[in-house]
């Protein structure tokens, strides 16, 4: 996808269409159905799509790779776990946890927004283990024990007994994030990616400060991981490093991305739907013996996508309609 | 009359014989399901696998007709229920905390378990026996040690195995001991543990204990498990000479701190392990006679007077269905875990889950009828036992032999231990 | 134990810790520098060449004895993988090596799991056990070893890549792929090789860490982790600048967990990387 650079913006409408379509089977589905195997599962994805579309819109859509984007989903996720445990409400952890995300891409990715390809993505390995280890270290910040929320219930503690509150929590969150997608792909901050990614030098020579837009980016994406990260402490009621910031989180999320396509709109859907599909499937029919049988045959798929179908899923499909529509192909080669 | 009789006789012989389905005298009870969540992928598959095996083990013998001395085997089912037979189903909780967490709902709700036991990891433990809180059903945990696992306020969650905390207090329990009876005195100590969950809860309580006790904690290291040098660690330890060492860590860097110790010859009175890395059957093969001395804390052994005659007997079971390998502390505590389970169902003579919570409230199993060198099975308010109780271990001749509680050890402590050899 | 003599005890520990690190970074930089490929499967590559040392040892061939034919076996692996796997994931864009060499990783840890079990498993009776003992400072002799093992390998892959032919071919691609294949240097050839020796490199690292590490399916991971580090500090491609970070690092390893403390030690290690990279981003004695 890199090397090919839409001259034209997408047209909004089908996606909306296919948006719309997704938040009412999903309402349908929390409203009807009652299995709650089937309801974790929903909500497992649609927090996967959200996490790996915040990441999408860095190293996707701005071109930088990140390998630490768990700490954005910790910032959340320990927002809502300290705010609760001092006994104020969750619902504060949303702007709380966005702020602390938001400031954190600021200062980190000022020096580093800067820096191209690999020394990136090992800066970022570099920050998320800065944090881990400090969160580790400080009492206030639970270190490896970890936060456990106590039981609560209703929209104030936002917590609730069913699963079905939650399923509408995560739509919300995935729509939102979605629409913002698709304002990214049609407004100039997208444009101006677009661009800086098909030709650094052409974009700095017409003025495109690269640094500020990226930083943009950055900022919104991890603002969307730590929303998802609040919910996901609200329905697990366990935060502790492992879980939320450590490498593993941070690697599970950059899949989710890859998998689907990176830099597409309908990437990180799809990518969660394979990784929830593969990890949950895999797990259950050859998981017993705990022989790690899965995770060899989630590697050889990631290797096979990988080899055969370097855009991803979405991206090849996308490349498709394009080059059958004979679109205008902009960029380097 | 010769036909009339031979009529009846012929009635009376089909009546018996060609019985009707539906009109079978005593139907079997339905099995009583009981939801077990364990890592069997991931990164403690190994341990789960295990675990698995301990806790069938448990289900085959309550449901059969051998009897051992040992709560609710050999009873062919639970008596109080019609004989109905416990069935496990188990959940994988791939040693992740939503996954437990789903795994625990999916038991409850799916497979509809009327109590649920695992997890083995303390904070899969946390998070799947929320769920069962939430639900209102009972959660046993025999094998997770944080501490603050009963410290929830949780109603529903009950805990057979001795914490984190328990284990410390042994440590100094029988440094009591030692300076009552061999006039051995212990004054500074230092507390080496990685930061993860386990080494932090280990540590954490040690140092507590030093305080509350008196004793001098000259230092306290805290390191990354996965770290491949400890050169600073090992200086640090050194600038302190301690008198004892405590040490919480996995099996890696507990070769890599144990080469240290002895390349820059610190040497203590005593190196205190808490299990893991230090009962890793590589370490004492890796070791070799460097290993000599060291002492672990334990839940269970196989070498200890015991008290119950099944111990080698459920061990042999147990290495049957798991490749020789012999029972160790975990799956003797989910073996145990289970037969309390049964007990406590079989007593409510109900699987309502509130008469199953009260009769686990009741539990009051003696500690010669468990495989466990534990004095009873009892749940305070907390739902902690509070009649657990660890062994301590010394590694002599290439063997780890119980010397702690001295009422079961089978060998004297040695004090201090060997000089390294170089 | 004055405070120079733990000093000094220090400064040998991180001598010592950064040659390790050198001796996995080493055939990581080759890498990269040629092919521009972050293989982030090379902590993989170290454990499963760990573990054929491993079996040798079981064998009957120490780690010593089986370090060279651990180094031709991961040799021939590291062609292999690319001409199957990799020469595809180059023909992609950019990202495709990332997460291809991620699905690698993936892949391989859970071959490690099945085949191996997450045990972990030590060489029975290593040699080198010992303690040298010098001035009042103690090392261990496996680590001396490692050590040695370290400089040799820099000072062969320096060499190979300035004074022969195959050397100067990388080089040229490393360099700029476009000219090297118009002066007529088989492009694909040379990075099949450059991977291949990379592999080779880290199969070296692997005999030789046995002599003090156990193995098991993660077990490369943190040696990855800060040879990735290591790398970027010292300059892709620059073999040179692999050594020198890496001491670097050991030094900020273990200072740093003295002075500062054993849990934020890695701390600054990478913070070090930040400003390095920032002041200077090609690396400390990188070209680009």
């Amino acid at each position: 996808m890199s090397d090919v650079v839409r001259a034209e913006t997408i047209s909004a409408r089908p996606h909306l269409f296919a948006l719309a379509a997704i938040v009412v089977v999903g309402l349908l589905a929390a409203a009807v159905l009652h299995d709650a195997v089937v309801l974790d599962l929903a909500f497992t994805l649609l927090l996967y799509a959200v996490l790996g579309q915040s990441w999408n819109w860095i190293s996707g859509y701005a071109g930088n790779i990140s390998f630490g984007h768990a700490i954005f989903f910790g910032c959340g996720a320990y927002a809502s776990a300290l705010l609760v445990t001092h006994g104020l409400s969750p619902w504060l952890a949303f702007p709380a946890g966005a702020a602390a995300a938001a400031v954190l891409a600021l200062v980190t990715g000022f020096p580093t927004l800067a820096l191209r390809g690999h020394y990136f993505s090992i800066a970022t390995i570099a920050v998320a283990a800065i944090v881990e280890a400090l969160v580790r270290t400080q009492d206030w910040l639970g270190r490896a024990n970890g936060f456990e929320l106590p039981i609560a219930s209703g929209w104030g503690a936002l917590q609730f007994g069913g699963k079905g509150p939650y399923i509408v929590l995560a739509l919300a969150l995935f729509t939102a994030v979605q629409l913002a997608t698709i304002g990214l792909e049609r407004s100039r901050l997208g444009y101006y990616l677009r661009a800086l990614r098909a030709n650094h030098a052409a974009a700095a020579a017409v003025g495109i400060n690269e640094r500020n837009w990226k930083l943009l980016a950055f900022a919104c994406s991890a603002v969307m991981a730590s929303c998802a990260g609040v919910l996901y402490a609200q329905y697990t009621l366990f935060v502790d490093p492992p879980s939320t910031i450590a490498l593993p989180i941070s690697i599970d999320i950059a899949l989710v991305g890859v998998v689907g396509g990176i830099g597409t709109l309908w990437g990180p859907a799809v990518g969660a739907l394979v990784y929830v599909a593969l990890a949950k499937g895999v797990a259950l029919q050859i998981g017993g013996s705990g022989k790690g049988y899965d995770l060899l045959i989630y590697g050889a798929i990631i290797c096979l996508i990988a080899a055969l179908r370097p855009y991803g899923i979405v991206g090849t499909i996308v490349d498709g309609l394009r080059r059958r529509r004979g679109a205008v192909e902009v960029g380097a080669a | 009359m010769p036909g009339r009789r031979l009529a009846l006789a012929l009635a009376l012989v089909l009546t018996v014989t060609v019985v009707p389905p539906g009109a079978a005298p005593a139907a079997d009870p339905p099995d009583i399901i009981i939801g077990s969540v364990i890592p069997l992928t991931g990164a403690l598959a190994q341990s789960g696998a295990g675990l698995r095996v301990a806790q069938l083990l448990a289900q085959d013998l309550v449901n059969g007709h051998v009897s051992y001395p040992l709560p609710m085997v050999g009873k062919s089912g639970l008596p109080h229920l019609g004989h109905a037979r416990i069935k496990l189903v188990f959940a994988d909780s791939q040693g992740k905390p939503d996954q437990a967490r789903a795994a625990a709902e999916q038991l409850i709700t799916q497979e509809h378990a009327v109590a649920l036991i695992g997890c083995y990891s303390s904070s899969t433990t946390a998070t799947a026996s929320q769920v069962a809180e939430r639900y209102g059903i009972p959660f046993l945990n025999p094998d997770s040690s944080a501490p603050g696992l009963t410290a929830r306020g949780l109603k529903w969650f009950f805990r057979t195995t001795p914490s984190d905390a328990t284990f410390a207090e042994n440590f100094y329990q029988f440094f009591a001991d030692l300076k009552r009876t061999k006039k051995v005195s212990v004054k500074k100590i230092a507390i080496v543990g990685e930061d993860g969950l386990f080494g932090t809860g280990a540590s954490d309580a040690e140092e507590q204990l030093a305080k509350k006790y008196g004793y001098d904690v000259v230092s306290r290291i805290a390191y990354t498990a996965t770290t491949t040098e400890v050169n600073a660690e090992v200086q640090k330890v050194k600038a302190a000479a301690p008198d004892v060492i405590m040490m919480a860590s996995y099996l890696p860097d507990s070769l890599l701190f144990m080469r240290g110790f002895k390349d820059q010859s610190v040497q203590p009175k005593a190196i205190m392990a808490q299990d893991a890395g230090f009962i890793d059957p590589n370490f004492i093969r890796t070791e070799g006679k460097d290993a000599e001395g060291i002492f672990t804390r334990e839940v269970f052994s196989l070498d200890i007077k015991y008290r119950n005659q099944s111990v080698p007997l459920i061990n042999q079971l147990f290495q049957q269905r798991f490749a020789d390998k012999p029972l160790d502390g975990n799956t003797a505590r989910d073996f145990m875990g289970v037969l309390v389970l049964a007990d406590a169902i079989d007593r409510a003579g109900s699987t309502k889950p509130d008469a199953i919570r009260t009769a686990l409230q009741k539990t009051n199993i003696p500690g010669n009828l468990t495989l466990m060198p534990w004095k009873s099975i009892h749940f305070d308010a907390t739902g902690q036992n509070v009649g657990g109780v660890g062994i301590i271990e010394q590694i002599q001749d290439g063997k780890y032999e119980t010397v702690w509680p001295f009422d079961v050890a089978v060998r004297e402590p040695i004090w201090p231990m060997p000089v390294w050899t170089h | 134990m004055d405070a120079l003599t733990t000093f000094a005890q220090l400064l040998a520990g991180g001598v010592l810790t950064g040659l390790v690190f050198a001796l996995v970074a080493v055939g990581l930089t080759l890498i990269y520098g040629v092919m521009d490929v972050v293989n982030f499967a090379h902590g993989e590559f170290l454990m499963l060449a760990m573990y054929a040392t491993l079996g040798l040892a079981l064998l009957g061939l120490g780690p010593l004895l089986g370090l060279p034919l651990v180094v031709v076996a991961m040799f021939l692996f590291g062609i292999i993988v690319y001409r199957v796997f990799v020469r595809r994931l180059l023909a992609g864009p950019p990202e495709a090596t990332v997460f291809g060499t991620f699905g690698l990783l993936v892949l391989l840890q859970g071959f490690a799991q099945s085949a191996f079990s997450s045990d972990f498993l030590s060489v029975p009776n290593p040699p080198f056990s010992g303690t040298i003992r010098f001035g009042g400072l103690a090392v261990a002799q496996a680590n001396v070893v490692e050590g040695c093992g370290a400089l040799i390998l820099t000072a062969l892959l320096f060499a190979f890549v300035e004074y022969t032919e195959t050397g100067r071919a990388m080089r040229a691609v490393a360099e700029d792929r476009i000219a090297a294949t118009l002066m007529g240097i088989d492009v694909q050839r040379v990075n099949g090789l450059a991977f291949g020796i990379g592999a080779g490199c880290v199969g070296a690292a692997g005999a030789l860490l046995m002599l003090s590490y156990p193995v098991y399916p993660t077990a490369g991971v943190p040696f990855a982790l800060t040879a990735f580090v290591v790398v970027a500090l010292g300059g892709f491609g620059s073999i040179s600048g692999a050594l020198v970070g890496a001491l670097l690092v050991g030094l900020l390893e273990v200072f740093g967990g003295f002075y500062l403390s054993p849990e934020l030690k890695m701390v600054p290690v990478y913070l070090a990387y930040l400003a390095i990279v920032l002041l200077r981003p090609q690396g400390l004695l990188g070209r680009r």
